[in-house]
Protein backbone atom coordinates (compact mmCIF):
# COMPACT_ATOMS: atom_id res chain seq x y z
CA UNK A 1 0.00 0.00 0.00
CA UNK A 2 2.62 2.57 1.07
CA UNK A 3 4.96 1.52 -2.35
CA UNK A 4 1.41 2.34 -4.37
CA UNK A 5 1.04 5.62 -2.27
CA UNK A 6 4.60 6.96 -2.98
CA UNK A 7 4.58 5.50 -6.82
CA UNK A 8 1.09 7.87 -7.26
CA UNK A 9 3.01 10.49 -5.59
CA UNK A 10 6.00 9.94 -7.90
CA UNK A 11 3.51 10.04 -10.90
CA UNK A 12 1.81 13.45 -9.58
CA UNK A 13 5.88 14.97 -8.53
CA UNK A 14 6.28 13.76 -12.27
CA UNK A 15 3.14 15.91 -13.56
CA UNK A 16 4.19 18.91 -11.60
CA UNK A 17 7.62 19.16 -12.80
CA UNK A 18 6.93 18.68 -16.10
CA UNK A 19 4.40 21.19 -15.88
CA UNK A 20 6.83 23.74 -14.17
CA UNK A 21 9.00 23.10 -17.09
CA UNK A 22 6.23 23.28 -19.92
CA UNK A 23 5.21 27.30 -18.18
CA UNK A 24 8.98 28.31 -18.45
CA UNK A 25 9.07 27.25 -21.45
CA UNK A 26 6.36 29.94 -22.84
CA UNK A 27 6.70 32.08 -20.67
CA UNK A 28 10.46 32.34 -22.35
CA UNK A 29 8.58 32.58 -25.46
CA UNK A 30 6.75 34.84 -24.81
CA UNK A 31 9.59 37.38 -22.83
CA UNK A 32 11.81 36.47 -25.94
CA UNK A 33 9.11 38.12 -28.50
CA UNK A 34 9.69 41.65 -26.49
CA UNK A 35 12.91 41.29 -26.11
CA UNK A 36 13.67 40.48 -30.13
CA UNK A 37 11.31 43.48 -30.87
CA UNK A 38 13.57 45.29 -28.75
CA UNK A 39 17.13 43.91 -30.37
CA UNK A 40 15.73 44.69 -33.71
CA UNK A 41 14.79 48.52 -33.04
CA UNK A 42 17.82 49.20 -30.73
CA UNK A 43 19.85 47.71 -33.94
CA UNK A 44 18.11 49.93 -36.44
CA UNK A 45 18.85 52.77 -34.19
CA UNK A 46 22.99 51.84 -34.06
CA UNK A 47 22.87 51.04 -37.79
CA UNK A 48 21.58 54.54 -38.72
CA UNK A 49 18.23 53.03 -40.68
CA UNK A 50 16.05 55.79 -38.82
CA UNK A 51 18.66 58.06 -39.28
CA UNK A 52 21.74 59.51 -37.68
CA UNK A 53 22.42 59.87 -33.93
CA UNK A 54 24.26 62.38 -31.89
CA UNK A 55 26.78 60.83 -30.01
CA UNK A 56 25.18 60.78 -26.46
CA UNK A 57 22.13 58.83 -28.35
CA UNK A 58 24.29 56.63 -29.88
CA UNK A 59 26.38 55.73 -26.43
CA UNK A 60 22.42 55.75 -24.62
CA UNK A 61 21.01 53.17 -27.17
CA UNK A 62 24.53 51.26 -27.31
CA UNK A 63 23.93 51.09 -23.24
CA UNK A 64 19.92 49.65 -23.72
CA UNK A 65 21.46 47.31 -26.39
CA UNK A 66 23.80 45.74 -24.25
CA UNK A 67 21.18 45.74 -21.22
CA UNK A 68 19.06 43.70 -23.87
CA UNK A 69 21.44 41.16 -24.70
CA UNK A 70 21.61 40.45 -20.97
CA UNK A 71 18.23 39.98 -20.90
CA UNK A 72 18.08 37.59 -23.76
CA UNK A 73 21.31 35.41 -21.97
CA UNK A 74 19.58 35.13 -18.84
CA UNK A 75 16.55 33.76 -20.77
CA UNK A 76 18.95 31.03 -22.56
CA UNK A 77 21.14 30.26 -19.25
CA UNK A 78 17.99 29.82 -17.25
CA UNK A 79 16.04 27.75 -19.73
CA UNK A 80 19.47 25.13 -20.33
CA UNK A 81 19.36 25.21 -16.48
CA UNK A 82 15.82 23.96 -16.09
CA UNK A 83 16.72 21.35 -18.45
CA UNK A 84 20.11 20.35 -16.88
CA UNK A 85 19.06 21.34 -12.97
CA UNK A 86 19.06 17.42 -11.54
CA UNK A 87 16.48 15.68 -11.63
CA UNK A 88 13.58 17.83 -13.24
CA UNK A 89 14.42 16.34 -16.89
CA UNK A 90 15.73 13.04 -17.45
CA UNK A 91 19.36 12.68 -18.91
CA UNK A 92 19.40 10.82 -22.02
CA UNK A 93 22.40 8.27 -21.94
CA UNK A 94 24.23 6.94 -24.63
CA UNK A 95 27.89 5.83 -25.68
CA UNK A 96 29.65 8.33 -27.77
CA UNK A 97 33.25 9.84 -28.87
CA UNK A 98 34.40 12.11 -26.67
CA UNK A 99 36.79 13.48 -29.19
CA UNK A 100 34.57 13.75 -31.97
CA UNK A 101 32.26 15.86 -29.36
CA UNK A 102 34.81 18.35 -28.80
CA UNK A 103 35.46 18.43 -32.52
CA UNK A 104 31.84 19.52 -33.25
CA UNK A 105 32.04 21.96 -30.30
CA UNK A 106 35.00 23.85 -31.61
CA UNK A 107 33.90 23.79 -34.72
CA UNK A 108 30.91 26.53 -33.46
CA UNK A 109 34.08 28.81 -32.13
CA UNK A 110 36.13 28.99 -35.24
CA UNK A 111 34.70 32.37 -36.50
CA UNK A 112 34.77 33.89 -33.18
CA UNK A 113 38.45 32.41 -32.28
CA UNK A 114 39.71 33.77 -36.20
CA UNK A 115 37.87 37.21 -35.71
CA UNK A 116 39.43 37.64 -32.14
CA UNK A 117 42.97 36.54 -33.51
CA UNK A 118 43.11 33.42 -30.54
CA UNK A 119 44.22 30.34 -31.33
CA UNK A 120 42.99 27.07 -29.83
CA UNK A 121 45.00 23.80 -29.99
CA UNK A 122 43.42 20.53 -29.74
CA UNK A 123 45.94 18.03 -28.84
CA UNK A 124 44.68 14.85 -29.68
CA UNK A 125 45.72 11.01 -27.74
CA UNK A 126 47.58 9.29 -30.22
CA UNK A 127 45.76 5.93 -28.60
CA UNK A 128 42.12 5.74 -29.33
CA UNK A 129 40.23 7.36 -26.85
CA UNK A 130 36.90 4.49 -25.31
CA UNK A 131 33.43 5.62 -26.26
CA UNK A 132 32.11 7.20 -22.60
CA UNK A 133 27.85 6.62 -21.72
CA UNK A 134 26.68 10.14 -20.71
CA UNK A 135 24.01 12.91 -22.00
CA UNK A 136 25.74 13.50 -25.06
CA UNK A 137 23.80 17.08 -25.76
CA UNK A 138 24.22 17.82 -21.95
CA UNK A 139 28.17 17.02 -21.91
CA UNK A 140 28.66 19.01 -24.96
CA UNK A 141 27.05 22.29 -22.89
CA UNK A 142 29.59 21.45 -20.77
CA UNK A 143 32.48 22.22 -23.34
CA UNK A 144 30.91 24.99 -24.74
CA UNK A 145 30.52 26.73 -21.73
CA UNK A 146 34.21 26.08 -21.07
CA UNK A 147 35.57 27.00 -24.12
CA UNK A 148 33.62 30.09 -24.58
CA UNK A 149 34.76 31.44 -21.33
CA UNK A 150 38.48 30.54 -22.06
CA UNK A 151 37.85 32.74 -25.63
CA UNK A 152 35.91 35.43 -23.77
CA UNK A 153 38.56 36.14 -21.20
CA UNK A 154 42.02 35.46 -23.82
CA UNK A 155 43.13 38.22 -25.89
CA UNK A 156 44.85 38.70 -29.33
CA UNK A 157 47.62 36.22 -29.87
CA UNK A 158 46.96 33.83 -26.86
CA UNK A 159 46.51 29.94 -27.24
CA UNK A 160 43.95 27.62 -25.49
CA UNK A 161 44.86 24.19 -25.54
CA UNK A 162 42.60 21.50 -24.80
CA UNK A 163 43.86 17.83 -24.00
CA UNK A 164 42.41 14.48 -23.27
CA UNK A 165 43.56 11.70 -21.28
CA UNK A 166 42.42 8.53 -19.81
CA UNK A 167 43.15 8.13 -15.49
CA UNK A 168 41.98 4.75 -14.63
CA UNK A 169 38.37 3.90 -15.59
CA UNK A 170 37.66 8.43 -16.68
CA UNK A 171 38.52 10.59 -19.04
CA UNK A 172 40.06 13.47 -17.81
CA UNK A 173 39.55 16.67 -20.19
CA UNK A 174 41.76 19.89 -19.62
CA UNK A 175 41.01 23.43 -21.22
CA UNK A 176 44.13 25.63 -20.57
CA UNK A 177 44.25 29.59 -21.55
CA UNK A 178 46.85 32.00 -20.75
CA UNK A 179 44.29 34.36 -20.55
CA UNK A 180 43.49 37.21 -17.47
CA UNK A 181 43.16 33.96 -15.05
CA UNK A 182 40.76 34.32 -11.92
CA UNK A 183 41.83 36.69 -8.55
CA UNK A 184 42.31 34.09 -5.63
CA UNK A 185 39.58 35.63 -3.40
CA UNK A 186 36.94 34.78 -6.23
CA UNK A 187 38.00 31.97 -6.86
CA UNK A 188 35.82 30.01 -4.31
CA UNK A 189 33.18 31.54 -5.40
CA UNK A 190 33.66 30.64 -9.32
CA UNK A 191 30.46 27.62 -9.51
CA UNK A 192 28.39 29.52 -7.94
CA UNK A 193 24.83 30.41 -9.12
CA UNK A 194 24.94 34.11 -10.53
CA UNK A 195 28.15 34.88 -9.98
CA UNK A 196 30.30 36.81 -12.01
CA UNK A 197 34.04 37.92 -11.17
CA UNK A 198 35.12 41.76 -11.02
CA UNK A 199 36.97 40.88 -14.42
CA UNK A 200 33.50 39.36 -15.93
CA UNK A 201 31.58 42.67 -14.93
CA UNK A 202 33.84 44.88 -16.89
CA UNK A 203 34.51 43.22 -19.45
CA UNK A 204 31.50 40.75 -20.63
CA UNK A 205 28.18 42.83 -20.57
CA UNK A 206 26.39 39.89 -22.09
CA UNK A 207 27.11 36.80 -19.07
CA UNK A 208 24.83 35.97 -16.30
CA UNK A 209 26.86 33.73 -14.07
CA UNK A 210 25.07 30.92 -14.96
CA UNK A 211 27.72 29.21 -16.93
CA UNK A 212 29.89 27.31 -14.73
CA UNK A 213 27.15 26.75 -12.42
CA UNK A 214 25.23 24.97 -14.66
CA UNK A 215 28.59 23.38 -16.39
CA UNK A 216 29.42 21.80 -12.73
CA UNK A 217 25.76 20.83 -12.51
CA UNK A 218 25.97 18.49 -15.13
CA UNK A 219 28.96 17.45 -14.86
CA UNK A 220 28.14 15.50 -11.02
CA UNK A 221 25.00 14.86 -12.28
CA UNK A 222 27.50 12.24 -14.49
CA UNK A 223 29.37 11.57 -11.34
CA UNK A 224 32.03 13.33 -12.60
CA UNK A 225 34.37 16.46 -11.18
CA UNK A 226 35.10 19.44 -12.03
CA UNK A 227 37.65 21.87 -10.80
CA UNK A 228 40.28 24.73 -12.17
CA UNK A 229 43.75 25.72 -11.19
CA UNK A 230 44.10 29.56 -12.07
CA UNK A 231 47.07 32.40 -11.46
CA UNK A 232 45.54 35.90 -11.66
CA UNK A 233 46.82 37.40 -14.82
CA UNK A 234 48.39 34.51 -16.01
CA UNK A 235 45.81 32.09 -17.36
CA UNK A 236 43.35 29.06 -16.23
CA UNK A 237 43.03 25.59 -17.02
CA UNK A 238 39.85 23.99 -15.94
CA UNK A 239 39.32 20.23 -15.67
CA UNK A 240 36.96 17.91 -16.21
CA UNK A 241 36.63 14.16 -15.44
CA UNK A 242 33.65 11.79 -16.50
CA UNK A 243 33.27 7.77 -15.66
CA UNK A 244 33.85 6.22 -18.47
CA UNK A 245 31.01 3.27 -18.06
CA UNK A 246 27.52 5.67 -16.43
CA UNK A 247 27.26 4.93 -13.35
CA UNK A 248 24.59 7.33 -12.23
CA UNK B 1 11.82 39.91 -57.79
CA UNK B 2 11.79 36.81 -55.17
CA UNK B 3 8.74 36.93 -52.59
CA UNK B 4 8.99 35.79 -48.87
CA UNK B 5 6.15 34.85 -47.08
CA UNK B 6 5.77 35.77 -43.34
CA UNK B 7 4.14 34.00 -41.45
CA UNK B 8 4.08 36.21 -37.63
CA UNK B 9 1.41 36.88 -35.77
CA UNK B 10 3.45 39.54 -33.38
CA UNK B 11 2.12 43.19 -35.33
CA UNK B 12 5.16 44.93 -34.54
CA UNK B 13 7.76 41.77 -35.45
CA UNK B 14 6.35 41.76 -38.52
CA UNK B 15 6.63 44.86 -39.50
CA UNK B 16 9.86 44.89 -38.58
CA UNK B 17 10.73 41.87 -41.00
CA UNK B 18 8.46 43.01 -43.87
CA UNK B 19 10.43 46.92 -43.87
CA UNK B 20 13.93 45.00 -43.80
CA UNK B 21 12.93 42.25 -46.27
CA UNK B 22 11.84 45.09 -48.75
CA UNK B 23 14.41 47.50 -48.13
CA UNK B 24 17.06 44.36 -49.01
CA UNK B 25 14.73 43.85 -52.40
CA UNK B 26 12.24 41.24 -51.98
CA UNK B 27 8.28 41.21 -52.26
CA UNK B 28 6.65 40.28 -49.07
CA UNK B 29 3.18 39.22 -48.24
CA UNK B 30 2.66 38.81 -44.65
CA UNK B 31 0.14 37.15 -42.76
CA UNK B 32 -1.24 36.34 -39.03
CA UNK B 33 -4.68 34.81 -38.67
CA UNK B 34 -5.42 31.10 -39.35
CA UNK B 35 -7.90 32.06 -42.18
CA UNK B 36 -5.29 34.37 -43.85
CA UNK B 37 -2.93 31.73 -43.61
CA UNK B 38 -4.67 28.85 -44.74
CA UNK B 39 -5.37 31.63 -47.91
CA UNK B 40 -1.98 32.32 -48.45
CA UNK B 41 -1.18 28.99 -48.68
CA UNK B 42 -3.78 28.12 -51.26
CA UNK B 43 -3.26 31.00 -53.45
CA UNK B 44 0.02 32.78 -53.17
CA UNK B 45 3.58 31.95 -54.11
CA UNK B 46 6.50 32.26 -52.38
CA UNK B 47 10.22 31.76 -52.77
CA UNK B 48 10.76 31.25 -48.96
CA UNK B 49 8.46 30.89 -46.34
CA UNK B 50 9.85 32.64 -43.04
CA UNK B 51 7.38 30.99 -40.52
CA UNK B 52 6.42 31.69 -36.41
CA UNK B 53 5.62 28.56 -34.51
CA UNK B 54 3.60 30.18 -32.03
CA UNK B 55 0.42 31.13 -33.80
CA UNK B 56 -3.55 32.13 -32.77
CA UNK B 57 -5.74 29.25 -33.51
CA UNK B 58 -3.54 27.07 -35.19
CA UNK B 59 -0.36 25.45 -34.45
CA UNK B 60 2.90 26.63 -36.37
CA UNK B 61 3.60 22.84 -36.85
CA UNK B 62 0.36 21.94 -38.27
CA UNK B 63 0.97 25.02 -41.26
CA UNK B 64 4.36 23.72 -41.85
CA UNK B 65 2.71 20.10 -42.48
CA UNK B 66 -0.21 21.98 -44.73
CA UNK B 67 2.97 24.11 -46.69
CA UNK B 68 4.75 21.03 -47.65
CA UNK B 69 2.02 19.41 -48.51
CA UNK B 70 0.92 21.65 -51.24
CA UNK B 71 2.76 20.47 -54.22
CA UNK B 72 3.79 24.32 -55.49
CA UNK B 73 5.44 24.65 -51.93
CA UNK B 74 7.34 20.82 -51.58
CA UNK B 75 10.76 22.12 -52.39
CA UNK B 76 10.48 25.91 -51.24
CA UNK B 77 12.64 26.82 -48.64
CA UNK B 78 11.16 27.31 -45.39
CA UNK B 79 12.78 29.44 -42.10
CA UNK B 80 11.57 28.46 -39.06
CA UNK B 81 11.92 32.04 -36.86
CA UNK B 82 10.55 31.76 -33.56
CA UNK B 83 11.46 31.73 -30.03
CA UNK B 84 10.97 28.19 -28.93
CA UNK B 85 14.32 27.11 -28.77
CA UNK B 86 13.72 23.66 -26.99
CA UNK B 87 15.54 20.31 -29.06
CA UNK B 88 11.98 18.75 -29.02
CA UNK B 89 10.92 21.85 -31.34
CA UNK B 90 14.29 21.49 -33.46
CA UNK B 91 13.58 18.32 -34.75
CA UNK B 92 10.11 18.35 -35.02
CA UNK B 93 10.24 21.38 -37.29
CA UNK B 94 13.06 19.57 -39.23
CA UNK B 95 11.20 15.99 -39.26
CA UNK B 96 8.33 18.51 -40.83
CA UNK B 97 10.80 19.79 -43.65
CA UNK B 98 11.95 23.12 -42.07
CA UNK B 99 15.34 23.83 -43.91
CA UNK B 100 16.13 25.98 -41.34
CA UNK B 101 15.51 26.93 -37.13
CA UNK B 102 16.21 30.47 -36.32
CA UNK B 103 15.53 31.60 -32.92
CA UNK B 104 14.53 35.41 -32.97
CA UNK B 105 16.05 36.67 -29.93
CA UNK B 106 19.29 34.94 -30.89
CA UNK B 107 19.62 36.64 -34.28
CA UNK B 108 19.86 39.79 -35.87
CA UNK B 109 17.50 40.40 -39.29
CA UNK B 110 20.65 41.32 -40.94
CA UNK B 111 21.36 37.76 -40.28
CA UNK B 112 17.97 36.57 -41.43
CA UNK B 113 18.62 38.12 -44.72
CA UNK B 114 22.03 36.69 -44.88
CA UNK B 115 20.43 32.87 -44.30
CA UNK B 116 17.43 33.75 -47.27
CA UNK B 117 20.12 34.88 -49.56
CA UNK B 118 22.02 31.62 -49.07
CA UNK B 119 19.27 29.63 -49.22
CA UNK B 120 17.72 31.30 -52.92
CA UNK B 121 21.33 30.97 -54.07
CA UNK B 122 21.34 27.17 -52.89
CA UNK B 123 18.24 26.75 -54.64
CA UNK B 124 19.20 28.52 -57.72
CA UNK B 125 22.10 26.54 -57.49
CA UNK B 126 20.52 22.60 -57.37
CA UNK B 127 18.05 24.01 -60.07
CA UNK B 128 21.00 24.43 -62.34
CA UNK B 129 22.17 21.07 -62.01
CA UNK B 130 21.53 18.57 -65.02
Amino acid sequence: MEKENLQQENEEMKKIISAKSELLSLSAHQLRTSLSALKWTFKMFLDGDVGELAPEQQALIKKASDSNERMIALVSDILTLNKTDAGTLPYHIEEFNIVSLIDETLFEFIGESYKRGIEIIFLKPDSPIPNISADREKIRVVFENIIENALKYSSKGDKIFISINIRDAEVEIAVKDNGIGIKEDEASKIFTKFFRTSEAEQKDTVGTGLGLFTTKNIVEHHNGKIWFESVSNNGSTFFVTLPIKHNG
Amino acid sequence: MKKILIIEDDSFLQGLESTKLKKEGYETIAVSHKDEILKAIDTENADVILLDLMLPEIDGFDVLKKIRENLKFVKTPVVVFSNLSEDKDIDKAKALGANEFMVKASFTLDELVEKIKALLAAQTTSEDQP
